[in-house]
């Protein structure tokens, strides 16, 4: 089988990997690379737990080949918090309890942020649209709404007054 | 899956390797419909020619007509300004199409190669009268979308061909378009049926000039209601006229029973979603007066 030499910028760090052409970026992201925050479970696109950040846009990495990757600009989980401090959007997670097990919680954040990016000031409904990609079987999901639109009024709130 | 990858980098590396490699080979857009039916192991391909690389099959240009490169994003299309107005079913289509992560990568020329009855913003192409283009070894071809699409998951394509824009007419006055999606819950749903209606007024705003209406997931491909439409063309659009015409067009599809919905729920849902389309649309007209 042809092997595939991939120079892959994940996180900031470029990271050199051979790989086969029919992998994914999460199988290369899990698998060769350790980088197990990127959560795997219905490889169809459905669950959203595999989401990750390509040129800022969350994607699902399930149904991504690695190779697409090439020189595109990847953030997972790993790569959100600056020197171990929480962006607002993780801490805000924390403190509203929207996290039971965990395991969308990855996929979830990365999902909110992307949006969060792209509309500074968004609605209750806007972020339940955003996150209909994310299936999180443990919270309900209030308190996972309830999070993003805090996080979105600190955020607002940080701007103007800087 | 096993395949070699390549990755060409415009329109005619992509037309070149579309012949070298015929029906072993098969272009990846978004992915969202490939990659999982790769790994269902209901496609097979031995080449995947990724289309990533590709430039200028992404632009969203509009002057008298619209010309829509088949790399344009669902996202994009409910981002474009142009659409905000009488095309708003393109955007009504586009944004119920998955959640962010599949909008944000999955294609409209996707959306139509993959020839998916239940497809979303297929309806709305059709509505629109839009053709595609193609381009292929031996030249290019502009065919109507209607022509192009064969049967669920097949299309007029030929093997290695490239589908590179769909084109439609702007709308005259007096029109509008609006698309309804019934699902059983209201994201992240394939359609149990989808409407999408274009209508255009006659000068005077008392009778139809035109309609267009479009039918997804009840026949093999998405379909025109053309009983439907001519039951409207030069009738004043009376309550009665709109729900004629929803009968007509649940009498003239062919669904199927599945399991998402019977075929007799099918029709029940056109035939209310046809007459609620084009009342919204009148609704549309007369607010843009
Ligand atoms: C979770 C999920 C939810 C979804 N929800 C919906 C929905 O609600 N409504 C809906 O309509 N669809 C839905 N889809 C299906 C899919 O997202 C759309 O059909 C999408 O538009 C496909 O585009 P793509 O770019 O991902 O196509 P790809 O998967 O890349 O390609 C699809 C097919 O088209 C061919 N192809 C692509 N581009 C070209 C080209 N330029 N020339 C020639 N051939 C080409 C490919 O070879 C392949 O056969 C969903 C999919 C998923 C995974
Ligand atoms: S694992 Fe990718 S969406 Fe579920
Ligand atoms: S916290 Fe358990 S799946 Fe969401």
């Amino acid at each position: 089988m042809s092997r595939l030499a991939l120079s892959l910028r994940i996180n900031g760090v470029t990271h050199d990997v051979l790989t086969e052409p029919h992998r994914t970026l999460l199988d290369v992201l899990r698998d060769d690379l350790g980088l197990t925050g990127t959560k795997e479970n219905c490889l169809e696109a459905e669950c959203g737990v595999c989401t990750i950040l390509l040129d800022g846009r969350a994607v699902n990495s399930c149904i991504l080949l690695a190779a697409q990757c090439q020189g595109r600009e990847i953030v997972t989980i790993e790569g959100l918090a600056r020197a171990g401090v929480f962006v607002p959007l993780q801490q805000a997670f924390v403190d509203h309890g929207a996290v039971q097990c965990g395991y969308c919680i990855p996929g979830m954040i990365l999902a909110a942020q992307a949006y969060l990016d792209e509309c500074p000031e968004p609605t209750d409904d806007g972020i339940r649209e955003a996150l209909a990609g994310n299936l999180c079987r443990c919270t309900g999901y209030q308190k996972i709404t309830d999070a993003v639109t805090a996080a979105a009024r600190g955020l607002a709130r940080a701007r103007t007054t800087q | 899956m096993s395949f070699e990858y390549h990755e060409p980098t415009s329109i005619a590396d992509a037309v070149a390797l579309g012949a070298r490699f015929g029906e072993a080979g098969r272009f990846l857009a978004g992915g969202t419909d490939l990659i999982i039916q790769m790994r269902r192991g209901r496609v097979a391909p031995r080449h995947v020619l990724s289309l990533h690389r590709v430039t200028g099959l992404d632009r969203i240009e509009v002057d008298g007509a619209v010309r829509l490169g088949a790399l344009v994003t669902h996202r994009a299309i409910e981002q474009c300004p142009h659409f905000q107005g009488p095309l708003g079913a393109l955007v009504e289509g586009a944004e119920v199409i998955g959640g962010h992560q599949i909008r944000n990568v999955a294609t409209v020329g996707g959306n139509i190669v993959n020839a998916s009855p239940a497809a979303d913003v297929v309806p709305v192409l059709l509505a629109l009268n839009a053709t595609v283009t193609c381009l292929g070894p031996d030249g290019e071809r502009t065919l109507p979308l209607g022509g192009f699409l064969s049967g669920p998951g097949q299309t007029a394509r030929r093997p290695g061909e490239l589908l590179t824009s769909i084109r439609f007419d702007r709308l005259p006055p007096r029109s509008a378009t609006a698309f309804l999606k019934a699902g059983r819950r209201k994201a992240m749903e394939i359609a149990v049926v989808c409407v999408a209606v274009r209508l255009t007024l006659d000068a005077a705003r008392e009778r139809c000039q035109e309609a267009r209406i479009a039918l997804g997931a009840v026949a093999p491909t998405t379909m025109r209601a053309g009983a439907a439409e001519r039951a409207l063309e030069g009738q004043p659009l009376t309550d009665e006229i709109l729900r004629r015409a929803g009968r007509l067009a649940a009498g003239e599809c062919a669904p199927i029973d599945d399991v998402r919905a019977s075929a007799r729920y099918r029709r029940l849902l056109v035939e209310t979603l046809v007459p609620r389309a084009l009342r919204r649309c009148l609704d549309r007209i007369g607010r843009a007066a």
